[in-house]
């Protein structure tokens, strides 16, 4: 905008490396994993797939992606189901202990992803449900459903309540109502909270690690055990697969954000406290 | 209320259009049942383990336990120093970002939000595996700092606590950036022009009307930091050493290496009743700061 003024132009420099802070580590996962080398470096030494095969033929590493995939299914469709019932459930309504009702759907976002660990592990071994993917699943969907909640609010937001009532009185049932004037509306949204859904999911460790088991270890679990003991290939091809959803997610996610600005509003409430 | 159940069962006929008064009544029943289902998950799967963990943390004069142990003071105290110098260099470095972010053209800012973003949308795993990558001792920054004549043996830059401060602050940069631009962009830029046109320097203009207009952000931003910082976990383990371990990590060493339920509830329900008054407290600085947050 400004480019020709020299605080302007002091202020982009200095931001250059804030920017390459930013980038250069997700930047250099693919080439690492890539790398001609039995150790871990970067720069790499030459382009060799021999990490990305042994990966693929570790049964370790592959039951661990399994797993990981299974237990994101799991939270995509349990949370875009209960988010979307609840941001419709909820649009344009105004009732006593409506602020409770948001406070608890939005309240797993707050919760330390630690202190919901422990409390899912002592609650699932309580009910003994240990030793799957299921609770593990169930798990990530009660903190994914709040971003699914949060993206459909906002797809909603330019929704007139008009004229869901309007095609109420002309006699359209609830599920025609659903179909035909909510669906269209929420679907950027939808897809956006299946996205977000699927990343908490795929990405999450610390509530998977207190609820591993030898055949419910996802992919981040077996990553932090092995980080631990050394940096090997294996991890640096997990870590590129990783970096692939998330290119992937992100560009969806700006596609969304140019499309609707809308959208663009709730990122910055997408609090999520996995660290 | 209790009709409302009837109301939806109601049969209606295609020749007679229901009254307005019907139509009010068969909305009201059916809203409820869309937020069943989220209501009772939450209540089976979040409430329900979260109430019998507090019920946990009262057994065995827990409490008392932890709060007497040494090792727990040393993390809560590691928790709060990390935080805040991570806070810091956070919000510094995001209202940086945000600044550029402002000023950028369109093209210019919707490539540099997606810089942004995608260290947000990466695994925090990914995220500090790279950092070790980066950081060890044969790492591109150590064969950097060597390259430029800075320094002659690596320098051990993992494993310590300012490793710990920059796998955090990586993680946390996107978090301060929002909240920053948001505040910058609610500015009038008609002050900054007639500021300008009075023969305001660019330094003045900063110091006097876009940093003091940007302090709702820059509150917002610190404190949703501050309140992400408190709860990591994963990051003290792979990129610090044994002195850097945070309340996170306690929580956990309670849970499973020491097998003490209640002293690791009772360090959750610490560690929780912090972060949810740190929570009020940021709730409160976006309604002062008048940003729009329907929640």
């Amino acid at each position: 905008m400004k480019t020709t003024n020299p605080q302007h132009r002091l202020l982009v420099l200095l931001s250059i490396p804030v920017f390459l802070f930013l980038v250069i580590p997700t930047a250099i996962v693919v080439p690492v994993a890539l790398n001609d080398s039995r150790y871990i470096t970067f720069p790499p030494e030459g382009i060799s797939f021999a990490a990305v095969a042994g990966f693929f033929a570790d049964a370790a590493w592959t039951s661990a992606l399994t797993a990981s995939l299974q237990s994101a299914g799991i939270a995509v469709v349990i949370g875009v189901l209960l988010g979307a019932t609840a941001a419709i459930g909820l649009h344009g309504r105004k009732f006593p202990g409506q602020s409770a009702v948001v406070g608890l759907i939005l309240a797993p976002m707050i919760v330390p992803t630690v202190v919901l660990a422990l409390a899912f592990y002592q609650f699932f071994i309580s009910v003994g449900m240990v030793g799957s993917i299921i609770p593990i699943g169930l798990a990530h969907a009660v903190i994914a459903t709040p971003y699914v909640y949060l993206t459909t609010r906002a797809s909603l937001a330019g929704l007139n309540p008009a004229l869901v009532r309007s095609a109420q009185s002309l006699g359209a049932g609830a599920l025609s109502v659903l179909r035909h004037v909510y669906l269209p509306v929420i679907l950027p949204g939808l897809i956006s909270g299946a996205l977000f859904a699927f990343s908490v999911s795929i990405d999450e460790t610390v509530m998977s690690l207190f609820m591993q088991s030898p055949g419910a270890t996802t992919l981040p679990v077996k990553m932090f055990t092995d980080i631990q003991f050394n940096l090997t290939p294996k991890i640096a091809v997990s870590s590129a697969l990783l970096v692939s959803v998330a290119t992937i997610g992100l560009l969806l996610q700006v596609m969304f954000v140019l499309k609707r600005r809308s959208s663009a509003r709730m990122l910055p409430l997408a609090v999520s406290t996995q660290t | 209320m209790s009709n409302a159940t009837l109301a939806g069962s109601r049969p209606r006929g295609r020749d007679s259009p229901p009254s307005v008064e019907t139509t009010s009544r068969r909305r009201r029943s059916s809203w409820w049942l869309l937020l069943a289902p989220i209501l009772a998950f939450d209540v089976v799967l979040f409430l329900t383990p979260l109430g019998k963990l507090v019920g946990a943390s009262f057994a065995d004069s827990a409490y008392q336990r932890v709060l007497e142990d040494p090792l727990v003071m040393r993390a809560l105290l590691n928790t709060l120093t990390i935080s805040l110098a991570s806070t810091v260099v956070t919000v510094v470095l995001g209202y940086i970002i945000a600044m550029v972010l402002w000023r950028a053209g369109n093209v210019a800012r919707v490539i540099l939000f997606a810089v942004v973003l995608l260290p947000f949308w990466t695994g925090i795993l990914v995220k500090n595996f790279a950092w070790a990558v980066l950081l060890q001792d044969n790492g591109l920054v150590n064969a950097f700092l060597q390259g430029i004549g800075l320094t002659d043996a690596p320098i051990p830059l993992l494993h310590n606590r300012f490793a710990v401060i920059v796998g955090m602050v990586h993680c946390l940069l996107p978090y301060a950036v929002f909240p920053i631009f948001s505040s910058l962009t609610s500015i009038d830029d008609r002050l900054g022009l007639a500021a300008r046109s009075l023969g305001a320097r660019e330094g003045s203009v900063f110091r006097r009307i876009t940093l003091p207009l940007s302090v709702p952000g820059i509150s917002a931003a610190g404190l949703l930091v501050f309140i992400i910082s408190t709860g990591f976990f994963i990051t003290p383990v792979v990129m610090g050493g044994p002195g850097d371990m945070m309340i996170a990590n306690q929580i956990d060493y309670y849970a499973r290496q020491l097998t003490d339920f209640s002293g690791a509830a009772a360090l959750a329900v610490i560690l929780t009743v912090m972060v949810s008054i740190l929570v009020a407290v940021y709730q409160r600085v976006l309604k002062a700061g008048g940003q729009h947050e329907d929640n």
